[in-house]
């Protein structure tokens, strides 16, 4: 018995210990891997050493899929963490759940926790990406990119091509060189969202009615009713077959290698693929994506922020918020804005971070990150900033199931597109119902 | 014979609870909250739960993809049975002749099946890699293999990922119902019948038929269910939805889409049509088989 007490002291007594000790702990999940999921410990850590208080512990769950889920899944199992990185095609989920009292939007939590950062600190296109209806942003800016095209200049000097190309007329016109010279011409790692969503911004029109979902609940999308969309895949299709456009399946990875590997002349990824090319391929460029002169009539136009918000998660102490609030101020100052951008090649989201590189002369030390700052920052746009559509993961679902058989043959351009629209129409408006 | 009574009434209650409660939890509970998924509607996070009724069955019904599914997993489970059932049998008959070094056979021959079909399926990837797959090499030289775009390619992609380990549960199986048929049963048939073949078919093959039907629902519902890690680790359900199946289907829709009425309607449908080919397995081919 004497034995079993001093046990049980002990046990207390470590208890108390360890709690006067201890931080309080913020839990901060994620859905980058490799490289990028380093950088956000690496964040992390920096945040941890700057203060005594707060501790945030990052957690990475696997895809940005996977970390949606394990989010999803642990917020009704009443144990989600205080932050949490959702992409691009999961913010219309996320916005709508505010009103469910799952999240906590930006604004709120500035004003309540006084965070030092300014919702207007972050630049406009990005910021309205993550806001609602109202305007008011409620996802944290994080790791924001944009579909751009990549350059072998290699190639391009050993066949003869000067200058990388603006337009699809451009790029029509060197792909036999290219071709002939023994390379593939063209390769992209993304066919919903380069070639669909960021097809509809670059080119200044609407994706689906409701304005894009900003002015109303989308009931459907406009795919085979744009002129333009089907005449681009029609093109895309007439590529495929004379060899000028190389399909690799859907994995990104697969349709990167060929461009990494010195094997392609121009690939189209996100702005944060670079790291893994830097010192691979000796001499590549970074370029804003071409697009069709005969629809824009020369005009460019930005597309859509591609890549991540964080999401505050409701159902936690005041205290953890107060820390949570030191971290979002933290990673908004223009130095961690910076660092996040020179390292990953995700854009600056911060108006002081775009500063501070201006200031030091970022971008002539490195004109890899150039690119994604100019295409984002181009004007003149008549469409939202970005598309609010429910069930979006299954409709780029539904958009892969039919860009397979249209290339193969198997259905006609318009045959697939409709189908697109068939499949997108019936998620939209299951969605709708759930609102 | 003699009857073990025992004294309290409630003693066997307090033993079987804690098997009971495995079950209720894991089992009985999943199931309740399947059928509530897939007769109600709601958003990712549960919120704005609404009864349903059927919607969510028909949304499946009219749904292209769930059908293309439907049809590539009873292709698949067929032909998967078949190849790990056929290959299976024919490496154990061939091990049980062999006289030297038996131990060592049977070893390499079961070992695939320790692997995770996760693990197959990033093997399989290396294997029918473009910029460095053998197969994909030596089956692009033969009639030019895209398994990016042509569905039949991609069939014969996941068929070999999928069928290479159950290979090993096939041959194990067939191998201890080899040694188990009677030395004396062997030895009267071979003064009868001098063909080998002849032999296998009307005396040990017959013998086999309860290894080979227990073989048969094993491998079905492997197709079934446990193929999931070898499609989202090859060729995750494309071209098209060529090669998803039903399980994984109802993963993507639930977990990547985020449609749980959608994917719980699906695991019911599943529930139905593994009833159905267990009723039929049990009423029409058991009946022809004779158990020892």
């Amino acid at each position: 018995m004497k034995k079993l007490i001093s046990i049980f002291v002990l046990l207390v007594s470590f208890a108390f210990t360890s709690n006067s000790y201890s931080k309080t702990e913020i839990h901060w999940w994620y859905g980058n891997s490799g490289f990028l999921g380093d950088v956000i410990i690496e964040i992390a850590n920096r945040f941890n050493e700057s203060q005594d208080e707060y501790m945030v512990i990052p957690t990475g769950k696997g895809s940005y899929e996977d970390n949606m889920a394990a989010t999803i899944a642990a917020f009704r199992a009443g144990d989600q963490p205080h932050y949490s990185q959702v992409y691009d095609a999961g913010a219309a989920i996320m916005v709508a759940q505010v009103k469910n009292g799952v999240v906590i939007g930006f604004e709120e939590m500035a004003e309540k926790y006084g965070i030092d950062v300014d919702a207007d600190n972050y630049i406009p296109g990005i910021k309205n990406f993550y806001a609602d209806g109202d305007g008011k942003m409620i996802g944290v800016p994080f790791n924001s990119s944009t579909c751009l095209m990549y350059a072998n200049m290699d190639i391009l000097n050993e066949v003869g091509i000067e200058e990388v190309p603006k337009t699809y007329e451009e790029f029509e016109g060197m792909a036999q060189k290219i071709l002939d010279a023994g390379y593939i011409p063209l390769l992209q790692s993304h066919s919903p969202w380069i070639w669909t969503e960021n097809f509809f911004s670059r080119h200044n029109l609407l994706m689906t009615d409701g304005n894009n979902g900003y002015d109303a609940v989308p009931t459907k999308t406009l795919f085979a009713e744009t002129e333009a969309f089907v005449y681009h895949w029609t093109k895309v299709k007439e590529w495929y077959e004379k060899g000028y456009y190389g399909y690799k399946g859907r994995a990104w990875g697969d349709n990167q290698a060929p461009f990494t590997n010195g094997e392609a002349a121009f690939w189209f990824g996100s702005a944060a693929s670079f790291g893994g090319m830097k010192g691979v391929l000796p001499n590549f460029t970074t370029n804003p994506i071409p697009y069709w002169d005969s629809v824009t009539g020369g005009k460019e136009y930005p597309t859509f922020i591609g890549g991540a918000a964080n999401w505050i998660l409701n159902g936690h102490t005041e205290e953890e918020y107060k820390g949570l609030a030191k971290f979002i101020e933290f990673m908004g100052s223009p130095e961690m804005d910076l660092y996040y951008h020179n390292m990953t090649g995700y854009a600056a989201v911060t108006k002081g971070g775009i500063e501070l590189a201006e200031t030091i002369n970022f971008y002539r030390a490195s004109p890899y990150h150039k690119a994604v700052g100019d295409q984002l920052g181009l004007e003149g746009s008549t469409i939202p900033g970005g598309y609010r559509a429910g069930n979006w993961p299954q409709i780029r679902e539904v958009i892969y199931e039919n860009v397979e058989p249209m290339l193969n043959g198997d259905i006609t351009v318009e045959k697939a597109l409709s189908n697109m629209d068939k499949g997108a129409e019936k998620l939209l408006k299951q969605f709708a119902k759930t609102l | 014979m003699k009857k073990v009574q025992f004294k309290s009434n409630y003693s066997q209650y307090f033993f079987l609870a804690p098997q009971l409660l495995i079950l209720l939890i894991f089992l009985y509970w999943p199931i309740i909250q399947t059928f509530k998924d897939a007769f109600t509607m709601q958003d990712a996070f549960g919120f704005g739960s609404q009864f349903a009724g059927f919607d969510n069955f028909l949304f499946i019904f009219s749904d292209p993809s769930y059908f293309t599914a439907f049809k590539f997993t009873i292709i698949y489970s067929f032909v998967i049975t078949l190849i790990t059932g056929s290959i299976g049998l024919l490496l154990a008959v061939q091990a049980n002749k062999v006289m030297h070094g038996k131990s060592a056979y049977k070893t390499l021959l079961i070992w695939p099946y320790a692997i995770a079909p996760a693990v197959v399926g990033v093997m399989a990837n290396y294997f029918f890699s473009e910029r460095y797959g053998l197969l994909h090499h030596l089956f692009n030289n033969l009639w030019g293999f895209n398994w990016y775009e042509n569905v039949f390619d991609a069939y014969i992609y996941v068929i070999i990922a999928g069928s290479w380990k159950q290979i090993s549960a096939n041959f194990i199986f067939f191998l201890a119902g080899l040694q188990a048929i009677q030395k004396t049963v062997i030895e009267a048939s071979i003064i009868d019948c001098k063909s080998n073949i002849r032999r296998f078919w009307t005396i040990t093959f017959p013998l086999l038929m309860p290894t080979t039907f227990f073989l048969i629902i094993i491998n079905i519902t492997y197709a079934f269910f446990d193929t999931f890690g070898i499609i989202d680790t090859t060729t995750i359900g494309a071209p098209g939805s060529e090669t998803k199946t039903l399980v994984y289907k109802a993963y993507i829709d639930g977990f990547k889409g985020l449609d749980l009425g959608s994917a719980g309607a699906q695991s019911i449908m599943m529930m139905i049509i593994v009833l159905v080919i267990t009723i039929f397995q049990f009423r029409y081919i058991e009946g022809k088989i004779h158990y020892n």
